[in-house]
């Protein structure tokens, strides 16, 4: 397995030889799996390869010669930022270049525009950090601290604090992005000067290429460089505390505060989310999901089990925690008066605060987001949803329902219906639905159930993020817009003539289905032939 | 058959007209742009019939301006090559208020009149952009991206999923409306983004050059149960913008804005000219205009820690800055303007901009509010340079979510029957927007004449969006012209 | 393999292979706790990552390349033993994993290198003339074993027999000697007689640190019934590197938990905090400086007692029976700082990145010897941090970190004063 002499001679020269290697040992070191996020399952396992070449660029100069250079040698190539996002992030096919961005750590910030400028090498907890230094935060998405924060901008990027902040893509201003044939479009204030601060098009905006309700794993160029929203926080200082494993934020209460409530009912807890955001009070509102607490609770996989088999179908059905976050950012008086309010509600309501610990490691930092693989070691969320709190509920039970035929090998999760939550003040909703397996038995189910997931949507009528790249094209295509995946195919086709970023994403999916025999008699839908 | 008559086999008479009159009508609007005569224009009743038009007039190349209301301030629906105006201004409904997920879905002939009108009933409104003329409609103003005067909430516009029908003549649904039955669906419509790509950011800022919107859910807010709107007076510009940058980080503030003597003038006088002579002598430099809100629940209490911080802030760090319910000498302001911030502009008044001499001609861009200044000096030397009064230029400085960015607009205001005016604010302007986009001013919507401005400079984003535009307006027939089309 | 029986034996490269095959690629190996994260500068603390960069580097690459070698995917080569040997064992990639998982990442590396040597392919070249060093002349420089003794001071007299056994070290012995001079005059002060080993030997600390288990074994055994035989209770150490092995890797190595060994393994720093606390030792003496704590990795994160294990791994990879993982909470962290501000004068400024999210000198377990570049560069690192907060001095508790930061400041030229610990205890007790 080998890059073109000639093209590696010519990627050399690029960055030098200390920043490009065919080492096999080098590329190993990239291998997707067998652990990680969707790792250890059949897409991981057909259509991962190790990359044949890792370079490492330092400027977007640098990535633009790359890139025309794969272009002109019919190198095929993928922009890996940390590789967090799994297989999906990984080589697909052979002689495959691995464009590693780690190097592209550039940093601004402007305190007085609320905005910071990034390369792809910066991660989110340094971005909280700087944000919060300087009296603003950020989402800090569910991947967690560790994922660059424009790959997460461009894929995901929602949390609990989304109830406040929004959704990530109205967060991304300019931004420089080079095409998958070289070209380069620079977005927002950027198309015309120097300055990144604001991201609206000129005229029609071509954000609209960076992304979908998720994002496009990288098969439409690479983003080298990102302004970013920052929101104005409260001045108070979250203080890190702790020794590992038991480290935390520890929370200026009187201007920082999560508070749980046992709700009587799920019905409850989905009133009280409107309730909040009709009065427009609070910044995070969202169910706890019970095996969360338990991870928490516990301090070994093997206790994680012994606490987990207490629980069962009554327990997980009569479980009904919602957590709310309260920021007093402009007062300590607003927080109080934030608090009378939601006791208000949750009174009314029939619900009751709990003794709620001043300490968060969870959503402003997020650093034990690693912990989801601690049940199982396998771990992927099938579904995660921005629509209504309305759409989130029936969401998730459905999806429970569905779980059912699949477990196992799914892990037992006693009927949990997924996680929701509150976003952009009760305009919207979030439903995620997480998975765990063993890695080391048989994970065909689990694949099918991926796909099944996806088929389910489409009967039910709900919206999903888990479009463009994350399932078969030709399934959801047809489903939503109609034949969104025609346009999403010919901006690719547009773009990408000669098919060299990552490839063969956003079809990848449809060509795992045809290869795993498992998989192929799962496949009830019109495709035409895959392109290899 | 002629093109008329295959027209008419797909609408149907009492839709399609192409008398003069009528043509007319369409040829013009309140800008400078050139008028543009189409040579049809027909009203469709559904996403349908649109869909039928848009695929004739690719059979035939023909040019299609869809066309959302009665009323137009930038030219971007006067045909450029003439064509089909598709005229949706008769597809209005209110199609569901949402009362639970605060959301509402209109047609997109739906005004502001109409729109703030039934909200109103439910205790809704929607955060509007200063004063939008009361036919204008509501889903294009958003389309095109005109700035709210709200800073408080961090998801900015209102926009969620929407029907558009591609310049191809496929009907497609964005976001989370993209889904099969939709609306009889678990599925809202709550979700801007996807499937997919991010298809609403290329209707945006688009001047009907992307295809045709039908239908927009868009975000809808509580009225609030309590308001105080605040006043202060204003010497020193940058010396306000400063507190902005303080204040409006707190997130108290709903509504802010500053708005120079002229256009204050413009919008409170009673009447022409004597009022308003008077106001413009008597109203300080700029007015910085603020509203604070107890929302549904205890509201005294949210307005009084809302009042406490501002006027703390106030009192301890800008002491020059004096808020106040009303201005020096003009008691009732608050009673006269709050309300107007939360209606779009009465029926029947002559539009604010266009009562002082009966037109104005715009040029606003998007910049950093500390910036705004130099700005408005830069124009007042080029006003002098063509003789057009520099007090004369109104100015309206709209804070964007917590001040991150302003919209900065300038009004110049002319006699549009007196054609030295005309020539004169048309030089001036053309004059000034090369000079302002040099010294970075962002001009994110280019109307007219700025477009070749701007897409000349922005070389690799105009090539990039042909390039997209090409996908979906293959035989170039969507509201040709306009923008870099 | 990844089921059934399977034990923290370092010498089976298969019972790593679960923890192999589970890495996540989070990089909380590489980074410093996200909780702790402190912007964009200061925010890495693996070493050979951070130098080397590509992922082959850091911990989430080197389980994939030790999956790979183990399944015979992967052959040895020059860069496969660089990408084994280039690194410091720091533990920081240990610790940053079980923040929130349960690999055992410093235990599978460490496995690594038994198996590179096991494969005739390891250790690295240097680390063989150490080695060859360690085995003739019982002390890792190959200088005469005859000099072992002369750091000791006239007028210091240990005694025959006592309950505490001060266990030197090869690199207080010949090259820092103000550590180990430090050290018995610490004692002395404060009254506690002490006695030396008849003939003392290397810990062996590079022979087991680069995988040459054998050895290592032979030698911890000759040393741990040395101790026995000399019935001292307490085993005190003044280099962290050296107490690393007495208190984990010997007992590792002979396969029993450290509370058997028959005597405390104890640092000079938790000695001399228990008699400061105790009213025993006075620091009295002012010593007037701004300084900075650097927290030496073998005392810290990598400190804590070893318990064997064995068991059987099941289904979600659950163990039994139940396994205490050592997860770096219970360094030695609190005493040293506790030490330092109890000195009058010392003004005492936390580094960015401390106790467990420490940045590694970078001269520990082999890496000096193989690489010394790369040593030099970790401590430069580590130097910027000490300049960022202003401190004119930094302070650790190991002669292998007062070395390499030593070098480091001499060869940037630099104003920074480098002690180890002992040195300042030492100098504000009153004479």
């Amino acid at each position: 397995m080998a890059i073109a002499k000639k093209a590696y001679k010519a990627l050399e020269s690029i960055v030098s030889a200390e920043y490009i290697s065919t080492d096999p040992v080098v590329c190993e070191g990239y291998r997707a799996g067998p652990g990680g996020y969707e790792c250890g399952l059949g897409y991981e396992r057909v259509m991962t390869k190790l990359p044949a070449c890792v370079i490492m660029p330092r400027t977007t100069e640098e990535v633009q010669k790359i890139v025309k250079v794969c272009n002109r040698y019919k190198v095929p190539y993928v922009p890996f930022s940390t590789g967090w996002y799994g297989a999906r992030s990984h080589p697909h096919v052979d002689n495959e270049l691995l464009i590693d961005l780690k190097r592209m750590a550039d940093f601004e910030i402007d305190e007085k525009h609320l905005y910071a400028v990034v390369g792809s090498g910066i991660i989110y907890s340094q971005l909280q950090e700087e944000a919060m230094k300087r009296g603003m935060y950020i989402v800090v998405g569910g991947g967690g601290s560790q994922v660059s924060a424009i790959a997460n901008m461009l894929g995901d990027g929602w949390s609990p604090l989304s109830y406040r902040i929004g959704l990530p893509h109205r967060r991304i201003l300019g931004t420089e992005l080079v095409l998958p044939d070289g070209e380069i479009v620079r977005m927002g204030s950027l198309a015309l000067g120097d300055d990144p601060f604001w991201g609206d098009g000129l005229g029609p905006d071509l954000r609209g290429l960076l992304r979908g309700f998720t994002g496009l794993r990288g098969c439409l160029g690479i983003v080298t460089k990102m302004a970013i929203k920052l929101l104005p926080f409260q001045p108070e200082r979250l203080e890190p505390s702790g020794i590992s494993p038991d480290t935390t934020l520890l929370l200026p209460e009187k201007r920082v505060k999560w508070i749980n409530f046992t709700m009587p009912s799920k019905d409850a807890m989905r009133r009280a989310m409107y309730e909040m955001a009709k009065a427009e009070i609070g910044a995070g509102a969202t169910k706890v999901p019970l095996f969360w607490r338990v991870i928490a609770k516990a301090e070994s996989k093997e206790e994680f089990w012994e606490l987990w088999s207490k629980e069962n179908e009554e327990t997980i059905k009569n479980f009904h925690i919602l957590r709310v976050l309260l920021i007093g950012f402009a007062s300590e008086e607003q927080l109080e008066y934030e608090e009378r309010v939601l006791m208000d509600i949750i009174t009314e309501l029939g619900g009751e605060a709990r003794r709620t610990r001043p300490s968060d490691e969870s959503w402003f930092k997020n650093a034990d987001s690693a912990g989801m693989w601690l049940m199982c070691g396998g771990y992927v969320s099938v579904d995660y949803v921005i629509e209504t709190v309305e759409h989130a509920i029936p969401h998730g039970e459905n999806y429970a329902k569905l779980k059912r035929k699949f477990t196992p090998p799914l892990m037992p999760d006693y009927g949990d219906p997924g996680w929701f939550q509150s976003f952009e003040l009760g305009h919207q909703g979030y439903s995620e639905f997480l998975v765990y397996w063993d890695p080391d038995e048989n994970t065909d189910g689990v694949d099918h159930f991926y796909l099944e997931t996806s088929k389910e949507n489409i009967r039910k009528r709900f919206y999903t993020s888990l479009l463009g790249p994350h399932q078969p094209l030709y399934l959801t295509g047809p489903a939503y817009g109609p034949n969104y995946h025609k346009w999403l195919l010919a901006v690719k086709n547009e773009f990408d003539p000669n098919f060299v970023c990552h490839p063969p994403v956003p079809l990848a999916h449809d060509e795992f289905v045809e290869r795993a025999p498992w998989m192929k008699p799962m496949k009830d839908w019109e495709s035409p032939e895959i392109k290899p | 058959m002629s093109v008329k008559q295959r027209l008419l086999k797909l609408v149907g008479s009492d839709r399609l007209a192409d008398d003069t009159e009528t043509l007319e009508g369409y040829s013009k609007d309140f800008s400078l742009v050139p008028p543009g005569v189409p040579n049809y224009v027909i009203k469709p009743k559904d996403a349908q019939e649109i869909q039928q038009v848009i695929k004739f007039a690719n059979e035939n190349l023909i040019p299609v301006v869809p066309v959302s209301s009665k009323v137009h301030f930038y030219g971007a629906t006067i045909p450029k090559q003439g064509g089909i105006v598709l005229d949706l201004s008769g597809m209005n409904k209110v199609l569901e208020i949402d009362e639970l997920n605060k959301r509402v879905r209109i047609e997109v002939g739906v005004t502001w009149e109409q729109l703030t009108g039934v909200l109103g009933e439910k205790g809704f409104r929607m955060i509007m952009p200063l004063l939008p003329h009361p036919q204008r409609s509501v889903v294009t103003d958003w389309l095109e991206r005109e700035v709210p005067t709200s800073t408080v909430y961090d998801y900015g516009e209102p926009l969620q999923g929407m029907e558009v029908v591609w310049p191809t003549g496929e009907i497609f649904r964005t976001g989370s409306a993209s889904v099969a039955g939709y609306p009889d669906s678990p599925s809202k419509g709550a979700n801007p983004s996807g499937p997919g790509l991010d298809f609403y950011r290329f209707l945006q800022g688009a001047q009907g050059t992307m295809g045709v919107v039908t239908w927009a859910n868009l975000k809808i807010e509580y009225l609030p149960k309590m308001d105080k709107i605040l006043f202060a007076p204003v010497p020193d510009l940058s010396h306000a913008i400063d507190f902005l940058y303080r204040v409006l980080r707190i997130r108290v503030i709903q509504e802010c804005l500053l708005l120079n003597s002229i256009n204050l003038a413009a919008i409170i006088a009673q009447d022409l000219p004597h009022d308003f002579d008077q106001l413009r002598a008597s109203l300080p430099p700029w007015t910085l205009i603020l509203v604070i809100s107890g929302m549904q629940r205890r509201p005294e209490e949210q307005l009084h820690y809302e009042e406490e911080v501002l006027y703390r802030v106030a009192k301890d760090e800008f002491p020059e800055i004096s808020l106040a319910c009303s201005l020096p000498g003009l008691p009732g302001l608050d009673e006269k303007l709050l309300p107007l911030l939360r209606q779009p502009w009465p029926d029947g008044v002559t539009y604010w901009k266009n009562r002082y001499k009966g037109a104005c001609h715009s040029l606003f861009f998007i910049t950093k509010p500390v910036l705004a200044p130099r700005f408005i000096e830069r124009v007042r030397e080029i006003a002098v340079k063509f003789g057009y009064p520099p007090d004369d230029v109104g100015n309206y400085l709209q804070p964007i979510e917590h001040n991150r960015a302003c919209h900065l607009e300038f009004n110049f205001f002319y006699d549009p029957a007196n054609s030295a005016e005309v020539e004169r604010v048309k030089k001036l302007s053309h004059y000034a927007a090369p000079i302002l986009l040099e010294e970075g001013a962002f001009f994110t919507r280019p109307y007219g004449e700025l477009a070749k401005l701007v897409y000349g400079k922005a070389v690799g984003y105009t090539a990039a969006l042909k390039r997209v535009k090409k996908l979906f307006d293959p035989n170039s027939v969507m509201n040709p012209g306009n923008l870099c089309f | 393999m990844l089921k059934g029986k399977t034990s923290l034996d370092v010498t089976q490269i298969e019972n790593f292979a679960f923890d192999m095959s589970k890495c996540i690629k989070c990089k909380g190996c590489y980074w410093v706790d996200h909780i702790y994260m402190p912007g964009v500068r200061f925010s890495t603390r693996c070493p050979s990552a951070t130098r080397y960069l590509f992922d082959s580097y850091g911990a989430y690459g080197k389980m994939r390349i030790g999956l790979a070698l183990l399944e015979g995917r992967l052959d040895y080569s020059d860069e496969l033993l660089k990408t084994l040997y280039a690194c410091p064992l720091c533990g920081a990639c240990d610790v940053g994993c079980k923040r929130n998982l349960d690999l055992e990442i410093e235990l599978t590396l460490e496995a690594l290198r038994i198996k590179a040597v096991k494969d005739g392919k390891g250790p690295m070249p240097q680390h063989k003339k150490v080695a060859q060093n360690i085995l003739t002349k019982h002390n890792r420089f190959g200088s005469s074993h005859e000099n072992r003794g002369k750091w000791l001071p006239k007028g210091i007299k240990p005694l025959p027999k006592a309950d505490v056994l001060y266990f030197v070290g090869c690199s207080a012995a010949y090259a820092n000697p103000e550590i180990a001079r430090a050290t018995v005059k610490i004692l002395g002060a404060s009254g506690t007689p002490f006695m030396l080993m008849p003939d003392e030997w290397c810990c062996g600390n590079v022979l087991y640190s680069v995988g040459m288990i054998d050895e290592a074994r032979k030698l911890a055994q000759r040393n741990v019934d040395a101790v026995r035989q000399a019935g001292a209770t307490t085993l005190l150490l003044s280099c962290a590197e050296g107490y690393r092995m007495w208190r984990v890797d010997y007992p590792k190595l002979l396969n029993m938990p450290t509370a058997d060994l028959g005597f405390r393994v104890v640092h000079l720093v938790e000695f001399v905090d228990e008699l400061i606390k105790k009213g025993s030792l006075k620091l009295t003496k002012k010593v007037d400086l701004r300084l900075t704590y650097h927290d030496s990795c073998s005392l810290s994160r990598l400190s804590e007692p070893w318990v064997p294990w064995q068991g059987e791994r099941g289904i979600w990879g659950t163990v039994s029976p139940k396994l205490e993982r050592r997860r770096g909470t219970n360094g030695v962290y609190q005493q040293p700082r506790d030490i330092l501000k109890a000195i009058p004068g010392v003004e005492l400024v936390e580094m960015i990145r401390m106790r467990e999210n420490a940045f590694c000198c970078g001269a520990g377990r082999g890496t000096l010897e193989a690489f010394p570049d790369f040593a030099l560069w970790a401590a430069k690192q580590r130097l910027v941090e000490v300049k960022e907060v202003g401190a004119q001095a930094i302070v650790a508790t190991c002669p292998w970190c007062k070395d390499n930061f030593s070098k480091a400041v001499k060869q940037n030229g630099e104003d920074i004063k480098v002690f180890d610990v002992s040195e300042l205890i030492l100098a504000s007790i009153e004479a």
